[in-house]
């Protein structure tokens, strides 16, 4: 079985080497789809790769919140439900803000395996620096902890996270908001809250431009200070949690909601949005690469065309011997295979270099230099390598069809 | 002498309006070890009749048996598969692959067929080509061989699965009386000491009276089938 398949293989191999114009001109198609296809595939999964990398990076896995995802429901209707009622000198309860019994959250999500929380206080103060008001949301943190889940630390551009620990009063804020207070590392300023006055608070560390973590209008501080500035004590109202597996943060999230019911939103949930954007751009790309290798098999379709029609007397020989249907129809198929083959090989290389060539550049961003993110993985090469041989044997399979269906005695009957 | 393949009432005809008559009424045996021509004016229908012994082309109506089965009803496969290792055809004009040497062409039913290896199936082809009178020239391509030397090339072919029926269609049509004669004299020797059976369509009617049997065609039919080795006994 082998042995004929190879034997096959070898007659359309003979027929391909004696169109060498062709066979050049359909195998280059194929190259310069295939290698187009792999730099723009790189590009874009790349870029995505980098997108997703940074949306999981901005902000904790799972953010658990103070919010409820629906209030809970007031104790009147609890006792009561829908039955009619009249209750007098009746008051609405308010609910106090923050995480209740937050320790035990802590503990249950530092159970999950390659889980790290970490418990903050977000608050709203006004700084102020001689005759400037600047408003200031804070996020309390215990450093130690704050440092594991997240990558705050990396997009400092002075200062460190835990210098939070050593500076009484110490906190950090972004580039633009201490260049509009005109402050550095080591100034001073004042900050003020509407329910414990004001204190002096001291610059030690400051956040790169065009950071998600920390904006212009927020700054890091220590969670106590944070508690007590803004007149909340013991108080937190949320806990971000890093997972070992990003990609396990829904079922992390969906789970301490339902059993703590505290909102808990995992990176996806936050940007979903954007998530359903990448689809939309991934349909597109592959619209596109599918039109490529299309062209490409055109080429195919030319050459093995042109084949069966100037074969149609070698046809008639074949079967004539004793050669099937089946025999014919597959010479044929492997030639457009055979040049699939050959083109996916060149489109390799030449995708190789397009990437080479692509990874090599550098940009600046924003004062940064940065190269462009590509993906080079094996799976582009593999899926342009899948893509086009069964583009190429489906060019190549319908005049192979016809090749096949050839009645031999009518190519004699006219020739002879 | 036993039948090889045995025709009963054969007919073929070309869809038209009226339908084309090739052949008709075609009732006819070809024994093992015997040489058979088949003459007739242009346009009688002998080529026509010959795909339907070859079994290329299927009969609009009829039998035909090959060692006393009947063939006209298998599927392109399984008459493929006897063409392949029971039959050999020769073609008036060399029907040789081009790209393929003279060598390559003759393997090419042994090496589909899969019976002998590839070394065993080279040098039965050497031994096939050498046969015909062409040593030294097996590796050379048809556009480098002459007009005999392709006949006999595609002469060697159909030898080369060792089929019992051998079936030319005007084999010696494009040769010198030279090569003709040799080529007749192998076809006869095959027919006779081998115990196969060789048809031929032939317009020379010196090759006609060396063959065992003659058939006769007029217009689509068999007119007179004679059978000279009683004529030369006598
Ligand atoms: N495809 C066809 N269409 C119409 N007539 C045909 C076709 N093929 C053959 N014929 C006719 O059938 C007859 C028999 O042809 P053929 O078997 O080739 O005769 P021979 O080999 O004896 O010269 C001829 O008259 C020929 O013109
Ligand atoms: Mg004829």
């Amino acid at each position: 079985m082998i042995g004929r398949t190879g034997f096959l293989l070898g007659i359309a191999l003979r027929h391909l080497s004696r169109r060498q114009r062709q066979t050049i001109v359909a195998v280059s198609g194929v190259a310069v789809g295939v290698g187009f296809f792999l730099a723009v595939s790189a590009l874009m999964v790349g870029s995505q790769n980098d997108f997703i990398r940074q949306l999981i990076d901005a902000a904790p896995h799972v953010i658990i919140s103070d919010e409820l995802r629906s209030p809970s429901p007031q104790p009147g209707q609890r006792e009561f439900g829908d039955g009619a009622v009249e209750l007098h000198g009746y008051k609405v309860r308010t609910e106090v803000r923050g995480i209740k019994d937050w320790q035990a959250i802590m503990t249950a999500a530092n159970e999950m395996p390659g889980a790290i929380a970490s418990p903050s206080l977000t608050g709203g103060v006004t700084l102020r620096l001689g005759g400037h008001e600047e408003p200031l949301a804070i996020v309390g943190v215990e450093p130690e902890i704050e440092a594991k889940i997240s990558t705050i630390d990396e997009k400092l551009r002075a200062g460190h996270l835990r210098d939070l620990e050593t500076v009484q009063g110490g906190i950090i804020i972004g580039e633009e908001l201490a260049q509009r207070l005109s402050v550095n590392m080591g100034d001073i300023v004042a900050a003020t809250s509407s329910t414990a006055g004001t204190r002096s608070m001291r610059i030690v560390g400051l956040a790169k431009r065009g950071q998600a973590q920390i904006s212009s209008s927020s700054g890091y501080v220590l969670l106590r200070e944070a508690q007590s500035m803004l007149g909340r004590p013991f108080i937190i109202n949320r806990i971000g949690i890093r997972l070992d597996d990003p990609y396990a943060a829904e079922e992390v999230a969906a789970r301490l909601e339902k059993r703590f019911g505290y909102k808990a939103e995992s990176w996806q949930e936050r940007s979903a949005e954007f998530l359903s954007l990448l689809v939309t751009r991934n349909v597109i790309m592959y619209s596109v690469v599918s039109a490529i290798l299309l062209v490409a098999s055109f080429g195919i379709y030319t050459v093995v065309s042109n084949s069966v029609a100037d074969k149609r007397r070698d046809i008639a020989i074949l079967r004539s011997i004793g050669f099937s249907e089946g025999d014919l129809q597959f010479i044929f198929v492997m030639e457009g295979i055979i040049l699939a083959l050959i083109g996916v090989l060149f489109g390799w290389m030449l995708g190789y270099g397009l990437m080479e060539i692509l990874g090599s550049l550098d940009f600046s961003i924003g004062g940064e230099t940065e190269h462009i993110p590509l993906d080079r993985t094996p799976r582009q090469y593999a899926i342009a390598a899948v893509a086009s041989l069964i583009a190429g044997s489906i060019a190549a399979w319908l005049p192979a069809r016809k090749a096949s269906r050839v009645d031999p005695v009518d190519i004699l009957r006219g020739a002879i | 002498m036993s039948s090889l393949l045995e025709a009963r009432s054969l007919r073929r005809q070309l869809p038209g309006d009226p339908p084309i008559q090739l052949v008709r009424d075609i009732n006819l045996t070809i024994e093992r070890g015997s040489f058979t021509t088949i003459v007739g004016p242009s346009g009688c229908g002998k080529s026509s009749l010959l795909y339907l012994l070859s079994l290329l082309d299927r009969p609009t109506s009829g039998e035909l048996l090959f060692e006393g089965r009947e063939v006209s009803n298998l599927s392109g496969d399984e008459r493929a598969q006897l063409r392949l290792a029971r039959f050999g055809f020769v073609f008036q004009f060399h029907f040789l692959l081009p790209e393929f040497s003279a060598l390559e062409n003759v393997m090419l039913p042994m090496r589909r067929l899969a019976r002998l290896n590839y070394d065993a199936s080279r040098e039965r082809a050497m031994h096939l080509l050498a046969t015909m009178g062409l040593a030294g020239k097996e590796n050379k391509t048809p556009d480098r061989l002459s007009g005999g030397e392709r006949q006999r090339v595609a002469i060697a072919r159909a030898l080369a699965n060792d089929p019992v029926l051998i079936l030319g269609d005007e084999p010696t049509g494009n040769l010198d009386s030279h090569n003709s004669a040799n080529v007749v004299e192998t076809l006869r020797a095959l027919a006779h000491e081998e115990n196969r059976a060789v048809a031929c369509v032939t317009h020379d009617l010196e090759i006609a009276e060396l063959s065992d049997v003659r058939i006769e065609m007029l217009d689509g039919r068999v007119e007179r089938i004679v059978d000279q080795r009683k004529k030369s006994k006598a």
